[in-house]
């Protein structure tokens, strides 16, 4: 299995320190769903892996890193 | 602890404290009285619906904002999780039940048997729900 990592701490602190709640109203996602995503232990669906590159102005690839595990 | 999980924690508890009633006083009384327990199930029924409406509604007033705001994917993911253990759980239980219920026992054991296993199989579901809650995922 492979593993997900993402930049989403840094793009926010880099987007005028945007909170989580923030990120999550504008992604129609929860607060817990975005913390959960933050710290990898959940993966986002396409569509809400879109709308978070999306709200950073960012490609896909720039957001989220797919590496493949042992 | 979000809205969703203090959600599940009320049902879990609800259920299982409730229920746990219920059954004990059919072991010690219902047996004896030979009959199907329907004002005592319907009492905790209605007990059951009555707590865990107040106490959705306290933890509503408590965080408002997350308690309007719709079930999102990962707790739909959760849910799908927990349902589908419950549901696995179920099926074995309800298997067991069909196969004492061969035995011809009394309709109190066939009728509560079955009650039992649907209520094991929401503990499992709720419970489930909380550990991946906990977890993150």
């Amino acid at each position: 299995m492979g593993t997900i990592s993402n930049e989403i701490r840094r793009l926010r602190f880099e987007h005028g320190e945007m909170t989580q709640q923030e990120l999550a109203e504008k992604i129609h996602l929860t607060r817990q769903t975005v913390n959960a995503i933050e710290l990898g232990k959940y993966s986002p669906s396409l569509e809400a892996a879109f709308r978070i590159a999306a709200v950073f102005g960012e490609p896909l690839e720039s957001v989220f890193h797919y590496s493949e595990g042992r | 602890m979000s809205y969703r999980e203090k959600s599940a924690w009320i049902s879990l508890l609800s259920i299982s404290g409730i229920y746990a009633f219920y059954f004990w006083s059919v072991l010690h009384s219902g047996a004896r009285a030979g009959g199907v327990h329907v004002s005592g199930l319907l009492e905790t029924i209605i007990a059951l619906a009555v707590v865990q409406t107040v106490l959705t509604i306290g933890v509503a007033i408590s965080a408002p904002r997350e308690a309007k705001a719709p079930r999102d994917e990962r707790d739909r993911l959760i849910d799908l999780r927990a349902t589908r253990f419950a549901y696995a759980a179920l099926a074995g239980s309800v298997a067991c039940a069909c196969f004492f219920g061969a035995f011809n026992p009394p309709i109190i054991f066939s009728t509560n048997a079955l009650l039992f296993v649907l209520v094991i199989a929401e503990i499992l579901r709720t419970g489930c729900q909380i550990v991946q809650y906990r977890r993150g995922a």
